[in-house]
């Protein structure tokens, strides 16, 4: 492959931000950033569109690949190349940078060429994620995401801002040194930090188990995991809505990337071993969260209460080790990015005409905002698993192939669909419907603007939703290539 | 008949400080030029020649080429000093040309330091060194803080000269030698005098537990000797306990080794504890930099995976990323003078776009987090250590890096995300400016670029 595709997807956002942070802040309207921004998030958009074009599903093992050496004396490598595994997640990012930056138009007044400048750099660190095969520029990527995101949680959040953006750093951070500690010790074994030639490679058993759990940290916390949740809440309520929808439509998948694509193939032992472990703290994190997120006050903290057991779907889903558990996780993961992201930007939507996040403030928005009202049922329904949306595909491979591994798994995972269905009724009940309060009817309907980013989420839903093959076509190969 | 071949270096310093001394008394704008001219040329004279120098000694080619590349160091980071300090020093009405003869006698103690082989060498130039830094401490003599931090320094400096010399007196009464390089056998009592000479080394770069001068002689000190402490006499000190280490094979002695994992365990976490609460910005640097020390103990002790590379990978970016930080500490003025509290750093970012990116990229290079220079300085460490088996002592160096990050990210908190409290008068140091934006570039560069540097440190070790 000549054409340096994935270095130029991770270098369009990058000259973009460089471009933006030259010109000079004082001539330029607030409206010109945005769009500028959008020209380029837009293009970027086009660009990743060409990966499931060209990719050629019939073969095993990496495309598009591009090597240069980058520390020559300590084998460090400039690896990427992308398969399919990480192409559909290329696709959910490139996709919802756009709407981040659409959906922030207006709500951002102060420092907007900072806001954009910060998102593109954003977007080009998670696609180098997704596409390096090399382990110390995986965790370089992985690391470098911290800095914009805590940036946009600490100067465009809400009143706490500060504590939640806090709480992500360093809640983060300790996963991921962890991390670094496991990768470098591989790396001096390996001789290589080729992610192919370290999955044909053989730990001592014991020294596989510590290596596992250096690796769970990280993702546990990013994905999150039971008892590291607590960092997203805190971060989902203070952050401006562009950052609640990147966040829980992108960052989280990034720990569950990180299962699928180094500790399965690594630590096929370890990840026998740990399974029992896995299974029990994301049958709590389902049951649990779901309990709370029912008794929650804040629309944004229930939402991101939601993702936590949404995410504990997706673990179980991956650690089944089963061709249907893991299709099912995925399906899972890029569902939720778009639903959980539509979700927040339901909330944005009725915060910023009413300065509220409390379910207790709104009462019968439906005979105000008609439109608004469909489009939440749409994702609302796909949250809950409703047949005919893309929820409902994850959730139901999960629970099949749980079926295999233990009854019982089986049991709690369904519970966690009824708690689900319960709570996000009950919020749809609670904004839409009910006797119309006098301070909301003032409220005005979506605009343009809104209509056109939630129909397009709405029409991804739908159509993952009927025809699931499409996604499934592209992972299929890649995935039953990580299994043990 | 001594080859005085070898001494070149050191001659032609100690020329300069003659030249210095009599052409400052007419015009010292011009003495301070001549300087920086005079270790352009220096810098020059080594990068090309400097391995003929030692040719005619028997030293082995990788102690020659440790000389050569760290005289460069501190050649070039005179360089970069010399020309920082004129503004700072005129704003405290401090500006006499005597500060930079300190400097000279402070670089010719530390050429001397690395260079030698004998421990009485050693004291000496430890002693030059030492005794210039004591004064720059006190420069500011109407200043009450810099009095003290003077006298502070000096006396705690004088017990730990004291402690180096009863350790080689120790050594010499065992094995009736100075030198570095025929200790062999070792008895009970060369052992505990060499743990006395450690002593003296880690006093100097400040490693805890014999750190407690730092924060007090950091603060109390004028800013730009501050920054001269921070930087180039610990790198000289590091590097001949590098040697210590090296030539006196420390790894096998189990009883100091134990004291070196100790002290790098220590100081990785008092760094950390101690910088946490801190107010004021330079006692907070000074924590820091002991942290810092902590990693750097752990590259001397696991020297021998990938060759000195990762010690003076790190090092380099240390010293870069701290000439950065402190440039931008002294460009920052308000009307009652310097930056003091950290609190005063709010709202940096409405005020000064390069100043605050800058130290934005400084800190996260400090706290070792990507796509900066200073993450794959802590990653070669790290890895030299792990291949080593210092297991446990990495994980207390990441976990150190991980409360590391808070303290920097209070910083960037402080210039991001609050409101701008101070007027800034402006200060239009054009050099200042120049330097931090340099480092910050040099920093975001190296991390893409290495090839330059590791082909440097590289060829220099072959």
């Amino acid at each position: 492959m000549s054409f340096p595709i994935l270095s130029l997807l991770i270098l369009t956002p990058i000259i973009g931000a460089l471009t933006l942070s030259l010109s000079s802040s004082t001539q330029l309207k607030n409206k010109t950033i945005f769009l500028s921004g959008l020209w380029i998030t837009t293009g970027e958009f086009l660009l990743s569109l060409l990966l499931p074009i060209f990719y050629d599903k019939s073969k095993n093992g990496y495309q598009f690949i591009e090597f240069h050496t980058w520390f020559d004396k300590f084998d460090i490598n400039y690896y990427v190349g992308v398969d399919g595994v990480s192409i559909p997640l290329i696709l959910l990012t490139t996709f919802l940078v756009p709407i981040c930056l659409l959906c922030s138009i207006n709500s951002i007044q102060n420092r907007a060429k900072e806001f954009v400048i910060y998102f593109l750099l954003l977007e080009s660190f998670i696609i180098g994620v997704f596409v390096s095969i090399d382990l110390v520029i995986f965790y370089v990527f992985f690391e470098a995401v911290l800095i914009p995101m805590f940036l946009i949680i600490g100067i465009w959040g809400g009143e706490n801002r500060l504590y939640a953006t806090f709480k992500f750093f360093l809640y983060t951070l300790a996963g991921s040194v962890l991390m670094l500690l496991a990768i470098i010790y591989i790396i001096s074994k390996v001789k290589s930090g080729n992610i192919e030639l370290i999955s044909d490679f053989t730990f001592d058993q014991q020294i596989e188990l510590v290596l596992f759990l250096c690796f769970f940290a990280s993702f546990a916390v990013k994905v999150p995991m039971f008892p590291f949740h607590t960092w997203l809440p805190d971060a989902h309520v203070q952050a401006p809505t562009s950052g609640s929808v990147i966040l829980a439509g992108v960052l989280l998948k990034l720990g569950a990337y990180g299962f699928i694509r180094l500790s399965l193939p690594f630590f096929e032992y370890a990840s026998i071993y740990f399974q029992p472990m896995i299974f029990a703290l994301s049958c709590v994190a389902i049951v649990y969260t779901s309990i709370v997120a029912l008794r929650q006050l804040d629309m944004k903290k229930m939402i991101a209460y939601s993702s936590v057991a949404h995410m504990g779907f997706v673990t179980i889903g991956i650690f089944t080790l089963t061709q249907d558990g893991i299709n099912g996780a995925y399906f899972q993961m890029i569902s939720h990015g778009i639903v959980s992201a539509a979700l927040f930007l339901i909330v944005g939507v009725v915060y910023e005409r009413h300065h509220t996040r409390m379910i207790s403030d709104y009462s019968g928005v439906t005979n105000v905002m008609p439109k608004y009202s469909f489009f939440f049922m749409v994702f609302m329904l796909s949250s809950v698993g409703l047949p005919g949306t893309s929820g409902f595909v994850g959730e139901f491979l999960v629970i099949m192939s749980t079926i295999s591994v233990s009854v019982y798994l089986t049991f709690f995972t369904a519970i966690g669909v009824i708690l689900g269905a319960s709570y996000m009724l009950l919020l749809y009940k609670n904004i839409n419907f009910g006797d119309l309060k006098s301070d909301i009817k003032q409220l005005a309907d979506l605009t343009n603007i809104e209509i056109f980013y939630f129909s397009c989420l709405a029409f991804l839903t739908m159509l993952l939703g009927i025809y699931p093959k499409l996604l499934f076509e592209m992972i299929n190969k890649s995935i039953s290539l990580s299994i043990i | 008949m001594i080859n005085l071949y070898q001494f070149i270096p050191e001659i032609f310093i100690l020329s300069l400080i003659l030249i210095t001394l009599c052409f400052g008394l007419f015009n010292k704008d011009r003495a301070i030029s001549l300087n920086a001219l005079g270790f352009i040329l220096l810098s020059i004279l080594l990068l090309n020649y400097g391995k003929d120098f030692y040719s005619s000694t028997q030293l082995s080619l990788n102690t020659i080429n440790l000389f050569v590349l760290s005289k460069i160091i501190l050649s070039i980071g005179s360089i970069v000093f010399i020309l920082l300090l004129k503004r700072p020093l005129k704003n405290e009405n401090l500006y006499r040309y005597e500060y930079v003869l300190f400097i000279l006698f402070a670089i010719l103690g530390s050429f001397v330091l690395i260079s030698s082989n004998n421990f009485l060498t050693a004291f000496i130039g430890l002693e030059l060194q030492s005794l210039s830094l004591y004064l720059m401490a006190a420069f500011n003599t109407k200043n009450l803080s810099s009095n003290e931090a003077g006298i502070k320094y000096f006396s705690l400096g004088a017990l730990s000269s004291g402690f180096l010399l009863f350790g080689i007196s120790m050594i010499y009464y065992d094995t009736g030698s100075f030198s570095l390089q025929n200790l062999d056998n070792f008895t009970a009592i060369s052992e505990i005098g060499l743990s006395l000479v450690l002593i003296s080394l880690f006093f100097k770069v400040s490693a805890a537990p014999f750190h407690i001068w730092t924060p007090d002689v950091y603060e109390g000190s004028p800013t730009i000797s501050t920054l001269f402490f921070a930087t180039l006499p610990k790198f000289a000190s590091l590097i001949f306990l590098f040697r210590v280490y090296q030539e006196l094979n420390i790894s096998d002695i189990k009883s100091l080794n134990y004291i070196f994992q100790m002290v790098c365990a220590i100081s990785l976490l008092v760094g950390v504890y101690g910088a946490i609460t801190q107010k004021v910005i330079k006692r907070l640097l000074a924590f820091s930099s002991i942290n810092h020390i902590g990693f750097m103990l752990l590259g001397i002790m696991s020297y021998q995976f990938m060759s000195e590379g990762t010690l003076f990978f790190y090092l380099i970016i240390y010293l870069i990323t701290t000439f950065g930080i402190f440039a931008v500490l002294l460009n920052l003025r308000t009307a009652n003078g310097e930056f003091i509290k950290i609190s005063q750093l709010n709202g940096l970012r409405f005020a000064s776009n390069s100043k605050s990116i800058s130290m934005l990229v400084f800190f996260f290079s400090l706290a070792g987090i990507p796509p900066f220079a200073g993450f794959f300085a802590k990653f070669f460490i790290l890895s030299a250590s792990i291949n080593d088996g210092f297991i446990f002592l990495s994980i207390i160096a990441v976990l150190s890096s991980v409360i590391a990050a808070f303290y920097y990210l209070t910083i960037i908190k402080n210039m991001f995300f609050n409101k701008l409290e101070i007027e800034l008068l402006d200060d239009n140091n054009k050099t200042g400016k120049v330097i931090f934006i340099a480092s910050g570039l040099i920093i975001t560069l190296f991390f893409i670029y290495p090839d330059p540097l590791i082909n440097l440190v590289d060829n220099l070790f072959k």
